[in-house]
Parts: C-alpha cells; structure tokens; sequence
C-alpha cells in the first residue's frame, strides 16, 4: 500500500508550534509512506490540487492529512481524495491543531507529538477498507414544534414550497409571546397587525397540518425517518362540531377566577376561554382545574349554551403519530420570574425590587399588555393597583441579565432596544409623564436600532441614567427608586409612579426535556446549542433536527424570523433529494462469536439493535444473538465498549484498526 | 436425599424435565461430583451434603443442553444467582430451567487438602440465600450454622490499607503463579462468550504467554467483565491450580458495585443489570 502524507500549517495555526517541514520529512520514513509534503494551506484549491495529483502522479492508495480537526475539514479532504479516484474512506486526517498546536507552546515536543498523531494515523490508513455510503430514503414531511412567530414562518416557508408541515403548539392558540405584543421596535407597527395575518394563513394552509394544545412526547428514528407521538391533550372541546361563536365563554359563570396568561395576570378570564380575540383555531378550551363542573361536578353552563353540542366533559388526551423527516424546533422563551428564587437554581433572585409584593412593579411583558390597544386596559397606560395614569415611570434593564451575581452572564439581547420602545410609547401616550431608564449600556446593534433609541432619548425626551438601582421601596403612595448614576457619580432617588423591569429572556422550563425526548444538546441555560456557532448556526449535533428562534438564545422578532427561514431552507435542502446518504461507519455483529447477552441492546442509545433468531437446519431456533440496524446506527461505538467478548465492531473504527493505532503510539515510549 | 431422590425420580418419569444435573457420590474422602442423571436408575445416584461445592449452573449454557427442552438442576441459593444471571444475560429461557432448589447448611472447603476436615467453605460465609431465592422444588431444610470469622474481608481490607505500590507487588507476586491454565473461565457459570477474548488474535487483546504483563491483563480484564456480574460462589478461587485469590478482587468488585450502584449481581430476576442500565442518577463526579 502506498501512503501519501499532507501537513498542513493552517498559515500560523499548526505552523507556529509544529515544524511541518520538519514533520512531513520525517513522516515519509515510516514504512508504507511513499509520499510526504507540507503546505501553507492544505484546504485550499491549491492545497487540494497537491493532494489530488499526488495521488494521481503517484498512484497513492491511501492518503493521511496532519491538519484540523475531522469536525473541519475531515468532508474536504475526503472528497479530494474521492475527486483524484481513490475511496472516500482511504483518508484518515490527524488532527495536529486542535490536540496539538493549539494545546502546546513547546516546538521540538509539539513537532514530536504531531509525528506521532500521523504515524498513528498512517497505521490505522493501511488497515482501512474502501467503505459505500448506506442510502436510506427521506420522507418529505417536516415537524415544526412551537408556533410563535418562529414556527409559524418555518411552516409557512417549507409549505409553501409544497411540502407537508405538522405544526405543534403547547398553547390553544398559536402566535407565542409576538401576539402578546404592543408595538415593535424599530418601526412601531402593531404587533397584531403584522401577525395575525400569518397565522390565518398557516390555519387555511393545505400543506399544515395543525395540532395546537399538543405536546411532542417521543421521538424515534433518524434523518429522514422521524416516527414523532404528539400527545393531544383534551380540549374538552369537538373540534369539528364547535363554531367558535363564543357563547359558551360569555355564559360562564367563573369570570373573575382564573389567572389570565395572555394577559400575565392583569386580567382574569372564565374556566372555557380562548385565549385572546384573534386566536387561530377560534376554538376554546376549558381549563379544568378552576372549571366548576370538574371541580364539583354541577354547572355544565357551556353545554346548556351550546348550539352544536360541542362540549365533550369526558374528552381524553389522544396520542397522534407523525411521519416526519426533519424536526425544526422553535419553542421560544420565557422571561425570567423575578419574584421568588426558583428551586434548584443559583440565581440569586431581586427580591429588592419588590417584584411580585408591589402591583405596579411589572415586568416587559405586562407592559406589553398595558399598552396594547386590546389589552386589560384598552391601551391606556393605567397602573394595575389603581388604575391611575403614572405620571413618573422608571425602566430598569438588565434585571437578570449581565449578571453574574445574581441572575445570567449572557445578555438577553432585546431588552434595550424594546425598554425604549416602551419609554417611547408612555411619552407618546403620557405627554406629562416623565420616564427613567436604569441601563448598563445601550446595545442596540441592528438596522434603524440606534436611531431608535436616539429618537426615544432626543425628541421624546426619555431621561437616560447609567447605572443600576438598589432599592426599590414604598413611601407615601410613591415607589421610591434608588439607584447611582455612575456617570455623574451620583446617588439617584426617583419617587416613582409605577417601575418596569426589563426581566432576562430565559428558556422554557421544560426545554430540557424536549432535548431529551429528541435528542438535542442544550447549554447551561437551557438554550438549545447549535452544532457551530457561526457556520451551522440552526443545525444541532442530531441530524435532521433545526433550531429557530429564541429556543437557542436570546432573539429578536427580525432575527427568529430570519433564523426560522433558515431552518425551513435546511429542511429543503434535506427534501430536495430522495434519498440519503449516510456514513458507512455503522456497528456490525460477528454472528459467530455473538453470545447474546444482549447488553448491546440495553447500552444502545438509538434502539438500533434487535434480537435475530439463529435456526437450525430444521428451522427450529435455537438461538439469538444481535443484530444492527444499519438505518438506526449513528456508530457511537457504545455497543463496541460495552461486549465482553469483542462480537461487535464499528466499520471503520473495528479493533484491529484501534490496536493499530494504540501500538503505533506506543512506539513513541519504546 | 431421599426427597431429593423421589422428586428426581417423579421429575424424570414425568418427562418433565430432559435431564438432572446433580451431584453423585466420587471415589472416597466424601468426595462428590457433577453428574447427568437421565433416568430412574441414574437418579438413584443423586446426593446432596456439604462436600457438594461445586456451582452447576456452568453446564447450563453448555451446547448439548442448551435448547434441548427443560433441564433440571440441583443448585444451592448461591447456584440460582448464577442462574437468575443467566437469564437476565439471555443465556437461558427461564422456562427450560427447572430449579431443584436445596436448603442449604453450608459447603466444605475442598480446597483443604485432608478432607477429614470440614471447614466451611469462604463463600458460606455470611451467606443471604441459603434458601434460594428462585426454584420450583424446595427440599431440605436449613439449620443454624456455626460461621468462622470472613477472613476474605479481613484480607480485602488488608490490602486495601498497602500503597498503590506495595499493592502492585501484592498481586503481582498473585499472578506471576498464573499459568493460563483458564480453569477459572472454565469453571465460571458466567463466562459463556462463544469466543473469549483471550483466544481472540486479530487483534490479540491479551497477551497469551504465561508471564506477568499478560496474566495481569487477563486476570484484571477477567474481573472487568465480571463487575456487576460475578454473584461470588468462588469456584474460580477454588479450582486454580496456582491459588491466586481471585475471590478478593471479585468480591471488592461486587463491594464497589453495591457501594456505587447499590446493585448485587443475581439476587431478582426483575432487578435490571448493572452494565446496560442508565439512571440519570448514576454518578457523574468521574466525568472531568
């Protein structure tokens, strides 16, 4: 077998700790490698020409690149490679940045260590074997979770290049925390305005299918072949039969009980509801835990009322299954409670701002609702105790963002720029009114962003503090608002008529979970993590699966909206073909040596091993023993560590190729 | 043994079961040894008593019986571990075993060679299941028993309190006697691989030669596998020609896994296995 050798400087990356020279020399002396050279740029087209005519002009057989990680460019290579006629899987890369260059200062050790990576990689080369990528075909349907503003673009993008959606809301409505919305920054134009046309568009859409008050509860399978089970939970309500008239919701008797969550609490709503005018379906839902009926078991008001007989008490939760091939998650945001510690969480809390113990100490979303022109107050800005105009309100950013101390390191992003969208909308509806905004600096990066919040400050007339409030406190019928104003080095004290806290955008409370059910890693957060954060920014490490929106961190309206496109366009690019190809390096069982002790099966992460009979010539079974499914197999190798006697390989990675690799860098102690 | 005799008998007339393996009396000094009893006659042969030490369950994954219809066994509390193992490993349908279970007084230590003597064997010691604790027939009945002191714990301890280094010595003196002879994998119920990975060349995994680098990665390899599924009948300890302690480093094994995992190997049929059960709350402290 002749073996060629590539060693890449990465430009300073590997060349300024590994004498690549040095290492390519070397390299051509270890037994099987027929050529060895070094260049600036091996990933470049003409770092990629030396490779391929190397092995044209020297009828190479196999090829090792000392360069990046595999993560990088291990497809680059390869398909070089593949380009000059050799098989894909006759390159192996050692990685010498990463796990080396980058991790060392010392040169002559480093250039030592880097030889080693390759001699390890030389050896594992020669006793690799031309492998053919499995096809497997792709279903062409996809399952977008959450249907905010996010979901709800993806589903319309990806359905409107003709190809099936299920749309899975949480929610009896969709439209997420956007059609909770005033106004939106930059613009000022109605939150509602611009959403709900969407969202009759996603109900009247015959690509989507929608499931709102579902729940995903199992996901199975892998790119392409996604069995997802969605749990419906029971409306109480025939779908088919009900009209959405609304007379059930009038004659309810629990008016003023239950606690409103479209409006955060600043409304009531009765026991059946929708949860806001425009909800898309129009149909209600009866919340059972406040609804007298399964309180008591007496009332059925509703039923009394409704024409269609479509008040079903004895509705259950179904279980609906979706064949789906990809997965675009957009489950949105939360913003973070501030009132009470929450349990098993470091943060440390604001109890100093009396969030939760004052009524008119809000959070951002609160005073959405005061002023949206269909909300509790009708658009008036009222304050919630007693419905008087403030005349003196006080913003404070960053509660719980940018803060170590006491809440999140991270920045949740939209906050500056909605605090002066709410500054700009009190002054435009208060005209005597004066408004403070407590700040740490002002990030508004974005088009028309900084415009914005000069225009809040100069022509509206917002007073700006730099700094951060200590207290917060009641005094003869004021909020007493303590604070410094770091600029003029200064204590502030503003008595205050009512305070709003730009609280920081958390992630869902159950986010990790759905991670779980699918397979997604999360941070520490809870934010979901993408697979590379500037070039595969909506993938995660589970393929098929995409993010969108404020699921991964911290976005505003533009940016999920252009991440959800994204998604979509991923989702395209995976039905734009029938077929898949998928890596070969799957796990396969000796069937001669398989004992069947099945702790394969039970260690497997991706249910891809099944119990195959083992029969006589009489066709009688006499035994069982493993079997791969070659379609579930991501080759994670967790089966291969896990079986006694070694029945189970991963191509590509079997034995004989690690204890080649193991022994050749023993060599290096010898 | 004569209800042992009779059940035999009826079990073997019956068709219940194909076959008995059992114990039959050996060739003097209370010696006894494993035995097939096919018929009436044979079953006449079968003796249960303290010299009936060895662990039977290991001809159950045998090939002539495996598959063959229901094998009958004579097996002690601490035999059905093996066996409870054996089915939760796939290795036998629990409905072709029937468990002639014994009510048992403790073994003899056959490893002294004057068998005048009746010592109780080590893994008496202490024993939980001197009732098995899965069987279809139940014969005997159990007495109370004079233990001696668990001098293996006391041995386990010992070592424990050596540096790493003097522990190093310790076994390696253990395993330079190894001569491969493997009568431990033979003898172990739970060493059914159809290959081992000794016998494996491609890649050879463990050294084969009789000397010291090798026998270390055999013996510590041959725990490996073992943790979380030896259920510590000893046979291993007691048939080695060499007389390496085997059974300190299955029992400190099993000590970790109870310790870490609150898990004992064989005890229910329903209790999943150690290696092959995820909890999320395993231990994660070693992940760095």
């Amino acid at each position: 077998m002749k073996i060629g050798v590539f060693v890449c400087h990465c430009g300073e990356n590997i060349g300024k700790t590994v004498d690549c020279a040095t290492v390519a020399q070397r390299a051509a002396k270890i037994p099987g490698v027929a050529y060895s050279v070094d260049n600036k740029y091996m990933c470049s087209d003409p770092g990629q020409n030396v490779i391929k005519n190397a092995i044209r002009e020297k009828k190479l057989d196999a090829v090792v690149v000392a360069s990046c990680s595999p993560h990088m460019h291990e497809k680059t290579f390869r398909k070089a490679a593949a380009d000059a006629g050799i098989n894909k899987y006759l390159c192996e890369i050692a990685n010498v940045r990463e796990q080396c260059s980058w991790v060392h200062d010392n040169i002559p050790d480093a250039t030592d260590k880097a030889l080693d990576l390759v001699r390890i990689a030389v050896e594992k080369v020669k006793r690799n074997i031309p492998l053919t990528a499995i096809r497997v075909p792709v279903t062409k349907r996809a399952l977008v979770i959450g249907g905010g503003i996010s979901g709800i673009q993806a589903a319309l993008d990806i359905a409107n290049s003709g190809f099936e959606v299920v749309l899975v809301e949480k929610e009896p409505s969709i439209g997420g925390h956007m059609s909770q919305l005033s106004e939106t920054f930059p613009t000022l134009d109605c939150s509602q305005c611009i959403l709900t046309p969407r969202m009759v568009e996603v109900y009247q859409h015959p690509k989507i299918k929608l499931l709102t008050y579902s729940e995903v509860e199992k996901v199975e399978g892998f790119i392409g072949n996604f069995t997802v089970t969605i749990k419906k939970k029971a409306r109480s309500i025939d779908e088919e039969k009900c009209t959405g008239c609304g007379l059930c919701i009038q004659k309810c008797p629990i008016k003023k009980k239950a606690f409103n969550e479209f409006e955060e609490g600043l409304a009531t709503r009765p026991a059946i509801y929708v949860p806001f005018p425009q909800a898309v379906p129009n149909i209600p839902v009866i919340d059972r835990s406040v609804c007298t009926y399964y309180q008591t078991g007496k009332c059925q008001m509703c039923l009394k009322v409704c024409g269609r007989e479509a008040i079903l008490f004895e509705q259950q939760d179904t279980l609906v299954t979706e064949e789906v091939g990809s997965i675009v998650i957009a489950t949105g945001y939360k913003l973070y409670s501030i009132d009470k510690k929450p349990e098993d969480s470091e943060i440390k809390g604001y109890g100093e701002y009396g969030y939760g113990k004052y009524k008119d100490v809000i959070d951002g979303l609160q005073f959405e609702r005061i002023a949206s022109a269909s909300g509790p107050t009708n658009g008036e800005i009222l304050r919630p105790s007693d419905k008087t105009q403030p005349k003196k309100i006080v913003f404070i950013q960053c509660v719980g963002s940018r803060d170590e101390q006491k809440g999140f390191s991270y920045c949740s992003k939209i906050c500056c720029m909605y605090t002066a969208k709410h500054a700009m909308l009190y002054k435009h509806k208060v005209h005597d009114g004066e408004a403070y905004v407590f700040y740490m600096d002002i990030r508004a990066g974005g088009k028309m962003y900084e415009e914005f919040v000069r225009r809040a400050i100069e022509e509206d007339g917002v007073k700006y503090i730099r700094g951060r409030v200590s207290k917060i406190y009641r005094q003869n019928g004021k909020y007493i608002v303590k604070g410094e104003d770091t600029i003029a080095g200064m204590p502030v004290v503003i008595d205050a008529d009512m305070v709003v806290l730009a609280t920081a955008m958390v992630a869902q409370p159950n986010a990790s979970k759905l991670a779980q059910t699918i397979g997604v890693p999360y941070d520490k957060y809870g934010f979901y993590q993408e697979v590379h954060p500037k070039l595969r920014p909506v993938e995660v490490s589970t393929a098929g699966v995409f993010l969108a929106g404020a699921c991964q961190s911290p976005k505003d309206i533009p940016e999920s909206v252009a991440m959800a496109s994204a998604a979509a366009a991923k989702s395209l690019v995976l039905f734009g073909s029938d077929y898949l190809e998928r890596e070969p390096t799957v796990a396969v069982v000796n069937e001669a040596n398989c004992a069947g002790c099945f702790y394969c099966l039970k260690v497997c992460p991706y249910n891809a091993i099944e119990k195959k009979e083992v029969k006589n010539k009489l066709g009688e079974i006499i035994d069982y023993i493993a079997h791969v499914n070659a379609g579930l197999c991501q080759g994670c190798g967790t089966c291969n560590a896990t079986c006694p006697s070694k029945s189970i390989e991963l191509i590509g990675f079997n034995d004989e190729q690690i204890y080649a690799e193991i022994n050749a860098f023993s060599e290096s102690f010898v | 043994m004569n209800e042992l005799r009779e059940k035999a008998k009826e079990l073997l007339l019956n068709n219940t079961v194909k076959l008995i393996i059992g114990y039959a009396n050996g060739n003097g000094h209370n010696r006894t040894y494993p035995f097939i009893a096919r018929n009436a006659a044979d079953a006449n042969r079968l003796v249960f008593n303290e010299y009936c030490v060895n662990n039977l369950a290991v001809y159950l994954t045998r090939k002539e019986f495996k598959g063959k219809g229901i094998i009958g066994i004579v097996a002690k509390g601490c035999d059905v571990k093996a066996i409870i193992q054996l089915i939760q490993e796939n290795q036998i349908n629990k409905d072709e075993v029937y468990i002639i279970g014994m009510n048992c007084n403790g073994a003899v230590n056959q490893l002294d060679n004057s068998f005048e003597k009746t010592t109780l064997a080590q893994k008496c010691i202490n024993c939980t299941v001197r009732t098995p604790a899965l069987y279809h027939a139940l014969i005997g009945t159990t007495k109370d028993i004079e233990e001696p002191a668990d001098t293996l714990g006391e041995k386990i301890k010992e070592v424990e309190k050596l540096n790493a280094d003097s522990r190093w010595d310790f076994w390696e003196a253990q395993f330079e006697k190894c001569i491969k002879c493997y009568a431990c994998r033979q003898v172990c119920p739970l060493c059914y691989c159809e290959q081992c990975i000794v016998d494996k060349t491609v890649p050879r995994w463990i050294e084969s030669s009789a000397h010291t680098r090798g026998n270390f990665s055999w013996n510590i390899i041959r725990a490996f596998h073992l943790s979380g599924r030896c259920i510590g009948c000893g046979e291993c300890e007691r048939v080695c020609p060499m007389d390496i302690p085997l059974s300190m480093l299955n029992r400190k094994m099993s000590i970790i896994a109870k310790k870490e995992f609150d898990y004992s190997a064989g005890v229910s049929l329903d209790s999943p296995t150690l290696v092959g059960t995820y909890n999320m709350k395993d231990r994660q402290d070693f992940i760095k």
